[in-house]
């Protein structure tokens, strides 16, 4: 069992030494030039020659490579089947078969959203494989996010994997008292059933037990929370978002103004 | 100097018929070790939660008398104020794990952190708190990726890099193995030897005849008996209320029984008092020097 769900891929960097703000900055600039785009090819372009040399500077190009395209080949698969035959605006055909037939507008309007989610998909991926989930949420916290949400996000991270733990547990306990689950997609799914009272009242409980040891550990003191990671921040990044900022807003400017 | 003072304490939770804890008093003076025993439901859990202010400000319900922690009245306070004056480790290590760190160093850190602790003197006080706890070398780990014992001792030294005047344990070595427990036990000792003031509920009474400065045993939520560890645990008063007894204090009652312990030596608590009352004074004095 994976002991957390995390992307990050600890490395030295210039990409992982970026502030986490100024990245998300970056994702963000990212999605919205290339959402807001009416260039057929700037999302590809966005891709191959801005997000692939990102991954590549912060040393992680191969899991980036890799984990975009097992995160999503399915999607593209079913994104293009569908698109090219039952696209409604679809005039010219490329080929047909009995009552289907493939329209070049279905292929085009699927590339472009296809590369669009690319964009969106893989650019958070550089975030997240080069930044320390704590990283992160240590500094939008310092920055005025609140705790508590900080909190909740962190330790649904490392609750997942727990809570799989756990499950399989109760299987596994229930499998020896004689529970069939094995056979059909029915019969294995009758079978989750009883799996979820145990997992939720269990979990209820657990829930009340943290919440008393994070109380014990003052998580609602009405004082300005202090850090121990240390993030850096320089001059030079603070100028670097306000650029991603103006970039973000032309963007959105020139699609409702221009087009 | 009183750490804690309970004075006719009463209390019942929201959802229960009957009050848990019944016309509870109680002082624990600076270094104290006092140690609870008694059989499950006897209220040793909610006289914990009391002490370290989560009666009646995590769980509310009906409560009457006064309790002060460290001087501070707690139904007049609140959780954040007291939680600097009482920590609390309970049964479950795994629960009290924060679930938001990734490292046993920054889950060390966390309650140091809600505190707006400047970064200098919070590392400074983690090391002291891993030194203090024997988990120096797992810094680095995930708190997921530990044994029980180290994970126990994780939340120990959670709670002590917050500096509380008073410990709450709350049996903290009722889900560890053998090994765990001698673990936990051993970061006890040590706190004991620096004059910590310790509240322990505890099942374990070999392990309190060896702690306590004194016992008090619960039953139903009064108290059936205080005083020293040699009077509490030999009393024939506990096994009739279902709490357990030493193993050393079981076995001398057995060679009574047989005329092999005479009538006037003081039933044993502990290994040691077994051995000299069975007549190895020299035997007695090795198993001392061993603890």
């Amino acid at each position: 069992m994976r002991n957390r769900l995390s992307f990050y891929i600890p490395r030295q960097s210039l990409i992982h030494d970026l502030n986490p703000l100024t990245k998300l900055a970056l994702v963000f600039t990212f999605i919205i030039v290339a959402f807001s785009s009416s260039w057929y090819w700037l999302p590809t372009i966005l891709f191959f020659f801005g997000l692939v040399p990102l991954s590549f500077i912060g040393k992680v190009g191969k899991a980036f490579l890799r984990t975009t395209f097992r995160l999503l080949l399915p999607l593209f698969i079913f994104l293009f089947v569908m698109q090219s035959l039952f696209y409604p605006g679809g005039v010219t055909p490329l080929l047909s078969l009995w009552i289907f037939s493939v329209k070049l507008e279905g292929v085009q309007f699927a590339y472009l959203t296809g590369t669009r989610i690319l964009v969106m998909v893989s650019s958070f991926l550089v975030l997240l494989l080069t930044t320390h989930p704590s990283t992160l949420m240590s500094d939008l916290t310092r920055r005025g996010l609140p705790g508590a949400l900080a909190y909740i996000i962190t330790s649904t991270l490392q609750i997942i994997p727990q809570m799989q733990g756990k499950a399989n547990t109760i299987i596994d306990a229930q499998r020896s008292r004689g529970l069939d689950t094995e056979g059909n997609l029915f019969k294995r799914a009758g079978a989750l059933l009883p799996l979820v009272g145990p997992l939720v009242f269990g979990s209820l409980v657990d829930v009340e037990e943290r919440a008393i040891a994070i109380e014990a550990r003052a998580f609602n003191a009405p004082c300005k929370k202090t850090s121990l990671i240390e993030i850096s921040d320089t001059g030079f990044e603070t100028a670097l978002r306000w650029f991603f900022l103006l970039l973000m807003l032309a963007a959105i400017g020139s699609r409702i103004w221009l087009s | 100097m009183a750490i804690l003072t309970i004075n006719n304490l009463t209390y019942q939770y929201p959802s229960s018929p009957q009050p848990a804890l019944k016309d509870i008093s109680l002082t624990l003076e600076s270094g104290e070790f006092l140690a609870v025993i008694g059989a499950n439901g006897a209220g040793k859990s909610s006289l914990c939660y009391t002490a370290a202010g989560f009666i009646p400000h995590f769980f509310r319900g009906e409560l009457n008398g006064q309790v002060l922690i460290d001087g501070v009245d707690s139904s007049q306070s609140n959780l954040n104020e007291l939680v600097l004056h009482a920590g609390l480790v309970f049964q479950n290590p795994f629960n009290q794990i924060s679930g938001s760190k990734f490292t046993v160093y920054e889950e060390i850190a966390f309650g140091l952190e809600n505190l707006g602790i400047a970064r200098e003197e919070m590392k400074a006080r983690i090391d002291e708190a891993l030194a203090l706890t024997n988990i120096a070398d797992l810094g680095k780990r995930s708190p997921y990726a530990l044994s029980g014992g180290q994970q126990q001792r994780v939340a120990l030294a959670s709670i002590l890099v917050m500096q509380p005047k008073l410990l709450v344990l709350d049996e903290p070595t009722s889900q560890l193995d053998p090994i765990g427990t001698q673990e936990v036990f051993q970061v006890i000792r040590a706190m004991t030897k620096r004059g910590m003031t310790i509240l322990m509920a505890e099942h374990k009474i070999e392990q309190v005849a060896e702690f306590a400065d004194r016992v008090i045993a619960l039953d139903a939520g009064e108290i059936l008996l205080e005083g020293t560890p040699g009077e509490v645990l030999t009393s024939p008063l506990l096994p009739e209320r279902g709490v357990g007894i030493s193993r050393y204090t079981q076995v001398a009652r057995r060679a009574q029984a047989m005329g092999l312990w005479s009538k006037q030596t003081h039933l044993p608590a502990t290994l040691a008092q077994a051995v000299r009352g069975f007549g190895g004074a020299d035997a007695a004095q090795e198993v001392n020097d061993a603890a």
